[in-house]
Order: C-alpha cells, then sequence, then structure tokens
C-alpha cells in the first residue's frame, strides 16, 4: 500500500483527498493533509466523512510545519498543491525538495518550483530514484506533458504555441463576442471566479510565461528561465482592436510560443478558423513536430479538470511503484 | 467543379501558401533527385516545376531548380532541413511570392514613421485603417513583406511601438 499526503488544502487538494479516501485508485492511501496553519495524520488512512473543511478545525490538528510531514517514515508519496509563488517557488519548492531528498515520489500543480528550479529538482529526483510528475502545471487537464512524453518522445518537437490561461481567454473571447470593453470583461469575469482579486499574473502573461517554461524546458529541454520569455499582456487591448481583428476574419488571443529561437507571451491575431482559436475558458495547444506535423489539442485549462491531470500523475505513480514492487518479488 | 476547385486553391494561395525556387547542388547520378523530392513532399510542398541546369555542372555537381509552393515557412525550413540531411546542400531558398500579413497598433503611432521604417526595411504597406479616434486610437495595417524580410520588420516595429508606449499585435 502506498502513503500518500496532500500538502496544501484549497479547492483542488480537497477534491483530489476526497477521490483517494474514497479509494478511486487502488493501492493508495491518504495518510496526511496539510494547510499552511498546520496538519493532520492518519497513519490507517482517511475515509472520505473523516476528512474535514477546514484542517484548523479538525480532531488531531497539529500546528507545525507541513516539514515534519514530509518525511520517508510516514508517507511514500507528496501531492504538493501549495499556491503558485513566482518570486521563490516557497513553500512549493523547499516541499518537493525535502519530499524528493527523501526518496518520496511528488507530484504537484504548483508551477512555481516547476518553473524555477526544473533543472535541480529533476536531476534530484533522477538521483535519489523518485518520481516528479507535474502534468497539472499547464493546461489544466490537458495531458500534453504526458502525450508528448509517452507517444512523441522520438519525434522532434520544433515549437509549441498555445492559450494556455483560461482567465485571459474568458475576457477575449467576451470582448469578441459581446463587444465589451476589457475592464467590462475582467470585472465579470471576477464576479464568476474566472479572474483572481488581483488578476495581474493573469492578464500581464506572467501565468502564461510561466507554462511556457515549463513546457519548454519539460518537453524540448531548453533550459530557461523565466527572465528569458519575453512577455506582453492583454491590458491594452481596446474594444476597437477586436472589431479592428474581427473585420479581417480574425480575433486576438494571448498566445505563448516556445521555439529554438525565442520564449514569447504576447496578444496575437489569430485566424477565426484556426485549431487554436478556441473560446471561453478553453486552452488550446500546438506543438509542431518534424516527423508528425501539426497537432493541436484543446480542453478546459482550469478549475476542476486539472483534477483530472492531478489523479492521473497519482496513478502513474502508484503504477509504477506496484510493478517496480512485483519485480521485486519476483527477484525475491 | 472545376471553377470550385480552381477557386479552393486560389483562396489556400491568398491564406498564405508560399511559393519558394530551391536551388540544389546534386551530385550527378540517378537516385538523388528522388530524395530531395521526397523531402519537399513529406512536407506538403507541391512542385510547380524542375529545372536541371546540366549547362552549369561544376566538380560533378548539377545545379537544379525546383520551384515548390509551401504551406507555410515552417514547412519549407523542415524540407531544407531534411534535404540537407540527407547529404544534398541547399544553395538557395528563394521566395517568389511575398507574404501578406495583418497588424494592429493600439495606442499612439505617428503613421509618417511607420510608413518610412516599412519603407526601408524593403516592404510596403497594401492597407491602413485607422479607427478608435484620439481617445482610444487604433491603427490595423496590411503589409507585404518579400519572405525573410518579415521578422526583421516585426521587430523594427515593435521597437518604434514600446517608443510610443503602444502595442503592435502581429498574426501569430
Amino acid at each position: 500500500m502506498i502513503r500518500c499526503i496532500i500538502v496544501g488544502y484549497g479547492f483542488l487538494g480537497r477534491k483530489l483527498a476526497k477521490e483517494i479516501a474514497a479509494h478511486k485508485i487502488q493501492d493508495l492511501k491518504l495518510v496526511g493533509i496539510a494547510s499552511s496553519k498546520g496538519y493532520l495524520y492518519k497513519e490507517s488512512g482517511f475515509k472520505p466523512e473523516d476528512l474535514p473543511e477546514k484542517i484548523a478545525e479538525a480532531q488531531g490538528f497539529k500546528e507545525a510545519p507541513a516539514f515534519e510531514l514530509i518525511s520517508r517514515e510516514l508517507a511514500d508519496l507528496l501531492i504538493e498543491l501549495t499556491p503558485t509563488n513566482i518570486e521563490n517557488g516557497e513553500p512549493g519548492l523547499s516541499h518537493i525538495r525535502q519530499a524528493l531528498e527523501e526518496g518520496m515520489d511528488v507530484v504537484t500543480a504548483n508551477k512555481g518550483p516547476i518553473a524555477l528550479a526544473y533543472e535541480e529538482l529533476t536531476s534530484l529526483a533522477r538521483e535519489r530514484d523518485a518520481m516528479l510528475l507535474y502534468e497539472a502545471t499547464v493546461g489544466g487537464g490537458i495531458p500534453i506533458v504526458s502525450l508528448q512524453k509517452r507517444c512523441l518522445a522520438a519525434d522532434e518537437l520544433l515549437s509549441i504555441k498555445g492559450i494556455l490561461n483560461g482567465t485571459t481567454n474568458y475576457i477575449l473571447s467576451r470582448m469578441h463576442f459581446e463587444e465589451m470593453t476589457f475592464e467590462l470583461a475582467l470585472r465579470e469575469a471576477q464576479m464568476l471566479g474566472i479572474a483572481e482579486r488581483d488578476p495581474t499574473l493573469d492578464i500581464e502573461g506572467i501565468d502564461t510565461a510561466l507554462k511556457i517554461v515549463i513546457l519548454a524546458n519539460s518537453l524540448m529541454n531548453a533550459g530557461k528561465k523565466l527572465n528569458d520569455v519575453k512577455i506582453k499582456g492583454i491590458r491594452k487591448i481596446t474594444s476597437e482592436a477586436i472589431a479592428a481583428a474581427k473585420e479581417s476574419g480574425m480575433t486576438i488571443k494571448l498566445i505563448g510560443i516556445a521555439n529554438e529561437e525565442e520564449l514569447s507571451v504576447a496578444p496575437r491575431l489569430i485566424k477565426l478558423g484556426d485549431p487554436l482559436c478556441v473560446h471561453g475558458t478553453l486552452n488550446a495547444i500546438n506543438l509542431n513536430l518534424r516527423i508528425l506535423g501539426s497537432l493541436t489539442i484543446i480542453g478546459e485549462g482550469a478549475g476542476e479538470s486539472t483534477l483530472s491531470a492531478l489523479i492521473n500523475d497519482v496513478y502513474e505513480v502508484v503504477k509504477a511503484r506496484r510493478i517496480s514492487t512485483s519485480k521485486n518479488a519476483l527477484n525475491e | 467543379m472545376i471553377v470550385t476547385l480552381i477557386n479552393q486553391r486560389l483562396e489556400e494561395a491568398e491564406e498564405g501558401f508560399m511559393r519558394v525556387k530551391l536551388t540544389l547542388a546534386l551530385v550527378d547520378r540517378p537516385g538523388v533527385l528522388l530524395n530531395a523530392l521526397e523531402q519537399i513532399a513529406l512536407n506538403g510542398g507541391n512542385i510547380i516545376s524542375i529545372i536541371h541546369r546540366r549547362d552549369r555542372i561544376t566538380s560533378g555537381y548539377v545545379p537544379v531548380s525546383i520551384n515548390v509552393e509551401f504551406p507555410d515557412p515552417a514547412s519549407l525550413e523542415r524540407a531544407k532541413k531534411g534535404i540537407e540531411s540527407s547529404g544534398i546542400p541547399v544553395i538557395e531558398a528563394e521566395a517568389l511570392e511575398k507574404t501578406i500579413t495583418t497588424m494592429i497598433l493600439v495606442g499612439k503611432a505617428d503613421v509618417d514613421t511607420l510608413l518610412r521604417k516599412v519603407s526601408e526595411l524593403g516592404s510596403k504597406i497594401s492597407a491602413l485603417y485607422l479607427t478608435g479616434g484620439a481617445a482610444s486610437p487604433c491603427l490595423k495595417l496590411v503589409v507585404e513583406a518579400p519572405h525573410g524580410k518579415l521578422k526583421p520588420l516585426i521587430s523594427s516595429l515593435e521597437k518604434l511601438a514600446e517608443e510610443w508606449g503602444s502595442l503592435l499585435i502581429t498574426e501569430g
């Protein structure tokens, strides 16, 4: 039985905890959950009815840092879901680093550590024979990392291009279809919970830039940092600009690009019939491969769909460990 | 039916098919040309004509000019790489057509400077629309740039837009 802990008990953390506690994945039990305030630990594993809404109000709550829980003695798998910090990746970066040093496997949806310290974390994982999976950091439920690594690894990836942020795509779509101003579309997105109260990371293109760095490093071995990305956001887009694009059979989308020459995030003109031209909160990612040519994959880029990417990564870890346990048993 | 097909073809050409003259140095041996043609076909190239310049054989190499239509610049680049990796040098890839692209400049702009810059860089503006008035100016340009000149043009115009505190949006 593989023992997992969830660090970061927000929307996704609670949803994933319920799935694991309900034994949606065989041979896996949830033994710990942690928030910024402290943690709960249960060696026998949490059942769905044991899961609290707020950790701090539950019986057995221990007011201590999550680091206490990240130990190979207590768990085999860390699921790191703390919020993204673009300055230094913390506290997620230290959580992941500690888990890998302990030889624990890690699954994360936290963009900060993967965008800022990809090389360090992947080589640490290799060194300790641990798995580090991060599908949920990019494109919500779109399985872009797994798709490239499992189905397209022998082809040569020439470029990646995509709409990687649902919030800005929602705003630009409303401006296109309803002829709204940027400010009005943003306010609507905030009312619906699609945009954060402080939407800077999304509308200034930084969230897309983090994702393009993750994709470039992970799928193209680019060895890039956030500073290498030329970033332009959508704050200056006016109704007039959208109308002018529309007259030419196009619209404006925030596009992240990674190729041999550059990493960039900028509003770009996209033809209305282009496979990348998706609307609302949808994401779309186009891979240009030497042999296959162009491949576009579309899906919901945030919210509950991210749970699909997370649970599949968790399943991959359990499956891999199950196989290695059976091999070891056979060898013995 | 034929008219429909012709129209479709014309529409595709307008939507960005690019015609290129590829000049290759082929070893004068049967079967070598086939390797190059395979790479062109593999990357969506439609061959229009092939001319062997036997009158210009140099050190056993025959210059061969192939006029090809590619769906986009990336396909051309892939075909060139493929040809070169099969051991055939590509001497030249010359665009026979121009790239026509739309750009939108949001915010203030000095139109005279913009027109001068486009012309200096060997391109021309075939249409220009101004909307939004003084409060929210927006300039839409349709630019014709010879193949290979578009990137330097875009980066120059981006610099100008930055100087004006405006935003240049190009086709992605």
